[in-house]
């Protein structure tokens, strides 16, 4: 087997590892709540749960909690929820009044759309800048990308996505909230628009309507630096502080001597030693990631999976359901992030594969 | 002495203790900076006029900073803001990096399977996002917080640790332990380890004599760093509705409406929302620049 092939396959064994402990925790947590609330992740899919008086919605309640041993102990409980998760069956949520699995199905195309913008913008622009940014270490350019990381970490994302309303949106009329204007919207959803893959940028190309695309991009801008405006300066700050180090190593000044030039000698050499740990910082933040969809979908009315507990977060609702799909979701869609940027990194770093030969 | 220096040498170590120690003395100062209309007991936030006034009334001469929706005083809350920014800070962080520093010390030092698993489930909490965490803890948390207390539960209470403060730690301690561990395994075998050992020197001394302290210095500025990172995530959970929280971010939400200003003029109201949003940023920054000089001063080598 090639080394990469061997490296992708090993952290593909990984994931259910990981999976398997943070369910654990989760259904170790859902368990503090009241069985008769936790029943409702169980809903059986037959019977339609709007449709119920108080009675017999209390009988089926005690029924669930009979049936799918709700009382029995953790582990049995525990590989049951496994068991429905895998199939598909993620409960009904109350307060939204949908199943949560087709639910977070229909909006996952929107926050994917969004994440992928977010991580092609943050990745490359995050290298770059750091980059830049050592190559002028304590010059102009070093001195501005400090304040702007600067600025990145510390203004709270909702701050900075209401100043982005108030002047691109009201001020400007640059960019608007929303996912679509609302003329490009029918355009989107009638019958002769065939959405293939869910990702407005995409369909709109791929059914040769351009101005659907450019569009969506409009509609993107906004969210997508919102999401991506901490996580860019994670990883800048890393790939400058790296590219410092290896430039003042022994390697990087032979080069120097033997006439290579200052470019080749970045982007060449000290560069390629420096994108492993960038790319780490990466794949770290990913988890922080979900915090910034959240906000940017609930401040730019992006009509994506965040709003499955948006309304139950508003109003405290008690929808076990929802939180434990949402959870388990966010997770997935994490995993999904690191294990990509962990390949990317393989790709590109020879001595992560050859070291699992060794 | 070289360490402090090395900090002192560079002007971000210089501003980021300088704003820190400056909302330490607000803190600290807070009931004579702004006097609350109760000294025993003083709230996160002050009346001043009627409540049913509807627009925020301009910074005047009585009222440094104005006041916001409701006729609430900015400057009062700004000012007692800092003490609520900085407990949160320093017991999420701090409690955070304690259990992330004691996990990867015990495991670094076992080493073997013992180190491996540690580092397995660090992983996987790294791919736990910390919202999907909060908004579970303040579902399971609440009502428990309510009825019947246990032991536990009562404690919390009684110190008033919020769901919010005990996820944050349950979700933030993993850099620390995977820091310390790797810093541990690797000096494991350096010889003055190996020489306090043969000497006879028991488990715990060698731990915390010679192991930690030669391993925590990433630890430290991380923490630093954390202290401020961790209030502004609060503020983003607290305006996302996801709990309630301290009066910076308070104000925020209260008064998210005036932000937006009028007629795409953002700074028509700046008094209502622009003081707790730069007491906010500042404070991030502050403890941000606290931990570049002390990275600066510890790990000379990053420079």
């Amino acid at each position: 087997m090639p080394p990469l092939l061997k490296y992708i396959t090993r952290r593909l064994l990984i994931v259910p590892v990981t999976l398997v402990i943070i369910t654990l925790v989760l259904y170790g947590f859902a368990m503090l709540v009241p069985v008769e609330e936790r029943a409702q992740v169980y809903w059986p899919r037959n019977i339609d749960p709007e449709a119920l008086s108080f009675d017999q919605y209390q009988k089926i309640i005690a029924r669930i909690i009979r049936e799918r041993g709700l009382n029995d102990p953790f582990p049995i409980q525990y590989l049951n929820w496994l068991g429905n998760l895998v199939r598909g069956e993620w409960g009904y949520s109350t307060n939204l009044r949908v199943w949560v699995f087709e639910y977070v199905q229909r909006r996952i195309p929107v926050t994917l759309e969004l994440t992928l913008f977010a991580v092609l913008l943050f990745i490359p622009l995050g290298i770059v800048s750091g980059v830049l940014a050592s190559r002028y270490h304590r010059g102009r350019v070093d001195h501005s990308f400090r304040a702007t990381a600067f600025i990145a970490t510390s203004v709270p994302p909702f701050i900075l996505g209401l100043m982005m309303i108030s002047v691109f949106y009201v001020g400007l009329h640059w960019f608007a909230p929303g996912r679509l204007s609302s003329s490009i919207e029918a355009i989107a959803r009638s019958a002769a628009f065939h959405p293939f893959t869910g990702f407005m940028t995409v369909d709109g190309v791929l059914n040769g309507r351009l101005d659907v695309t450019a569009d969506a991009l409009l509609h993107l801008v906004m969210p997508v630096v919102v999401v991506a405006a901490l996580p860019w300066a994670t990883v800048a700050r890393v790939t400058r502080a790296g590219m410092i180090e290896e430039s003042g190593k022994e390697y990087a000044i032979a080069a120097q001597a033997r006439g290579v030039s200052q470019r080749a000698i970045v982007w060449r050499h000290t560069l390629r030693n420096t994108l492993s740990p960038a790319l780490t910082a990466g794949a770290l933040s990913a988890a922080t990631l979900v915090t910034g969809i959240y906000v940017a979908e609930i401040i730019f009315n992006f009509k994506g999976v965040s709003e499955l507990i948006g309304g139950a977060v508003q109003t405290h609702a008690l929808d076990i359901a929802a939180a434990l799909g949402f959870a388990v979701y966010s997770v997935v869609l994490v995993l999904v992030i690191m294990l990509l940027l962990d390949i990317l990194q393989a790709i590109l770093d020879p001595r992560l594969r050859e070291r699992i030969d060794a | 002495m070289r360490t402090w220096r090395r900090f002192f040498s560079h002007w971000q170590g210089w501003l980021g203790l300088g704003l820190v120690s400056f909302f330490i003395v607000v803190a600290t100062l807070a009931p004579w900076i702004a006097p609350p209309d109760d000294l025993a007991n003083p709230g996160d936030f002050k009346v001043v006029g009627r409540r049913t006034d509807r627009l925020p009334r301009p910074p005047n001469a009585e009222l440094p900073l104005g006041t916001a929706a409701g006729q609430i005083d900015v400057f009062y809350s700004v000012v007692w803001g800092t003490r609520a920014a900085l407990r949160f800070g320093l017991i999420v962080a701090g409690s955070a990096a304690t259990i992330g520093v004691l996990a990867g010390a015990v495991s670094g030092y076992a080493g073997g399977r013992g180190s491996a698993i540690t580092l397995r489930i660090t992983d996987a909490f790294l791919a736990f996002p910390v919202l999907a965490g909060v908004w579970l803890f303040q579902l399971v948390m609440l009502p428990l917080l309510g009825a019947d207390p246990t032991p536990v539960m009562a404690f919390l209470a009684e110190s008033n640790i919020t769901p919010v403060m005990v996820a944050l730690i349950a979700f933030s301690w993993m850099p620390y332990a995977r820091l310390i561990n790797t810093g541990i395994t690797r000096l494991k075998t350096a010889e003055f380890v190996l020489a306090s050992q043969s000497l006879g020197a028991g488990r715990r001394r060698l731990i915390f004599r010679h192991l930690l302290p030669n391993s925590i210095s990433p630890a430290i500025v991380l923490l630093a760093r954390d202290i401020g990172g961790m209030v502004i995530l609060e503020a983003a959970f607290v305006f996302i509705g996801l709990s309630s929280g301290g009066p910076w971010a308070e104000m925020l939400v209260n008064n998210r409406n005036w932000i937006i200003g009028v007629a795409g003029n953002p700074l028509t109201y700046w008094w209502v929302y622009l003081p707790p949003t730069i007491a906010l940023i500042l404070f991030g920054i502050g403890w941000n620049l606290l931990g570049d000089g002390l990275n600066d001063a510890l790990n000379p080598r990053d420079r």
